[in-house]
């Protein structure tokens, strides 16, 4: 072919035998692992204009995104800058469109866990468009309007989510892309539940945790064996949640996610509180609090601590609770958890002073954060 | 795309995976070969170039979710068609080219309207393979 013809839409061939995937992997890990701020124009380029070496890298984000969604939108959002340089190609025909697309949905996904709602809309936007240009965009485009669904949760707007959903997992089911499938039945069930529709739910978890004709996940299995429990100790059946709470562990190790295994804690604790067994109960308390504390999850300490206090003033361990609660405060505040002035806040800090608990105010308090965060 | 921990066994799955991509690329490759040279009029060096460049981007467009390497075939035949769209109007444009009758026509017509042409040879294809 003329050189000439490779001017302008013909970009060089990829001569070099392609690297494994494998191979691609390990030196996507490699280049992920320097620092942003030492990587040289050089690396860069030699990393991001090999179209196969961008697929693995994209492939580590993706991977990580559950586990440090920070690190990946940053990563994502420079790979979308450097795609986006003009005349800048990667790869052949379409491949241009579908890396910014990538970038593009990553840091929505990830902007998502953080909870930057607006920007997770923009980000999906920038996909959407980017994904509209390639050759068949449809399995793309269902995995933003996925993103767009559980951002509507998030939102707690349900009635949205659950006209939507099922249509959604359909187009899935028909791509036969089995993991999208199921996250999107996830969502389905997560749905039913917060609206209350606890038998539909469970129906949902079931079929989540059997896995029938389509693979499920280890982590996914995890989670839906969590809610099942949840939805169950909720309807009084606390044995029968402790059962899927104990099946659910195995799963969740094995996916390595110690978020979900946070969350397992507490709610095991929640349990058997609610079984009477109150020393153990408190024991699964503290053991949450610990593991959110080591990933960081400050909100989510703050609230448990309150959960904790309540079920330590129930024991009559008045002490312990007040520390507790005092520890909770400082993130309360910082993290404006609340609304100012909101009187319980003011009335539990009044008591952590004169060392005198106050459970209606912590009751208060607790249920706000219950329902808001 | 997802890579299991397993690297035995993925590293023995990937190779089935491209194996299956080489066979259902060489599969089609002759009918890509008849729309470059026969339809898009490219010399045949041009188009054997072409063809390699479809085959690395095939490749990776099979890992892609949402399609199995054999459902993505038409899809391999609308980037030919894409392609050599582009290729021959950039040469016409810029004079390289002189353009005939045929070539306009073809030239005029949207790429995905001449791959679904295409595919229906693939459909008869198909045909033939499981009556066989």
């Amino acid at each position: 072919m003329p050189n000439q013809g490779r001017v302008l839409a013909f970009p060089a061939r990829h001569i070099a035998k392609p690297l494994s995937r494998a191979e691609a992997l390990a030196r996507a890990e490699a280049y992920l692992a320097i620092p942003a701020e030492k990587r040289t124009t050089l690396s860069e380029s030699t990393h991001l204009e090999d179209a196969e070496m961008l697929s693995s890298i994209f492939a580590v984000l993706r991977d990580r995104l559950n586990v440090v969604p920070a690190e990946v939108f940053a990563e994502a959002k420079s790979l979308y800058d450097w795609l986006s340089v003009p005349r800048r190609a990667v790869g052949f025909f379409d491949e241009s469109d579908y890396f910014r697309g990538e970038s593009a949905l990553l840091a929505g996904g990830a902007a998502r866990l953080l909870g930057s709602r607006e920007e997770t809309e923009r980000w999906l936007d920038r996909a959407d468009a980017c994904f509209r240009h390639t050759i068949n965009p449809a399995p793309m485009l269902a995995r933003v309007a996925y993103t767009r669904l559980a951002l509507k949760f998030d939102m707690r707007r349900y009635e949205e989510v659950a006209e939507l959903v099922p249509s959604l997992h359909l187009t899935f089911g028909k791509l036969a892309m089995a993991e999208d499938y199921w996250k999107c039945r996830f969502l389905e069930a997560m749905t039913l539940k917060d609206m209350g529709n606890l038998d539909g739910a469970v129906g949902a978890f079931e079929e989540i945790a059997c896995g029938a004709q389509l693979p499920v996940d280890d982590a996914l299995k995890g989670l839906a064996l969590i809610n099942l429990g949840n939805v169950r100790s909720g309807q009084g059946n606390h044995e029968l949640a402790l059962m899927a709470y104990s099946e659910a562990l195995p799963f969740l190790k094995s996916a390595n996610r110690p978020l979900s295994l946070a969350d397992l804690k507490a709610m095991v604790a929640e349990t058997l509180a609610l079984l009477g067994k109150v020393d153990q109960a408190i024991q699964a308390y503290r053991e949450a609090v610990a593991d959110y504390v080591l990933l960081g999850s400050t909100t989510r300490v703050a609230y448990l601590r309150l959960v904790l206090a309540e079920v330590l003033v129930g024991a009559g361990r008045h002490r312990e609770a007040e520390w507790e609660v005092a520890a909770a405060l400082p993130t309360i505040d910082a993290e404006k958890m609340v609304p100012e002035g909101f009187a319980a806040v003011a009335l539990l800090r009044e008591s952590v002073r004169q060392r005198k608990a106050n459970p209606q105010a912590l009751s208060e308090l607790r249920q706000y954060l219950q329902t808001t965060n | 795309m997802e890579i299991s921990d397993d690297l035995g066994v993925s590293l023995s799955h990937e190779d089935d995976f491209e194996r299956e991509i080489e066979i259902v690329f060489r599969e089609t490759l002759g009918l890509i070969h008849i729309a470059l040279v026969s339809h898009y009029q490219l010399k045949e060096q041009e188009a054997t170039e072409l063809e390699k460049d479809l085959f690395v981007w095939f490749r990776r467009f099979c890992y892609r979710p949402g399609a199995s390497i054999r459902e993505n075939r038409p899809f391999l035949l609308v980037a030919c068609c894409q392609f050599a769209r582009e290729y021959q109007k950039y040469l016409v444009g810029t004079g390289v080219l002189s353009s005939d009758e045929k070539l306009k026509l073809i030239l005029d017509r949207e790429p995905v309207d001449v791959a679904h042409d295409f595919s229906r040879s693939l459909q008869l294809f198909d045909f033939r393979r499981s009556d066989a």
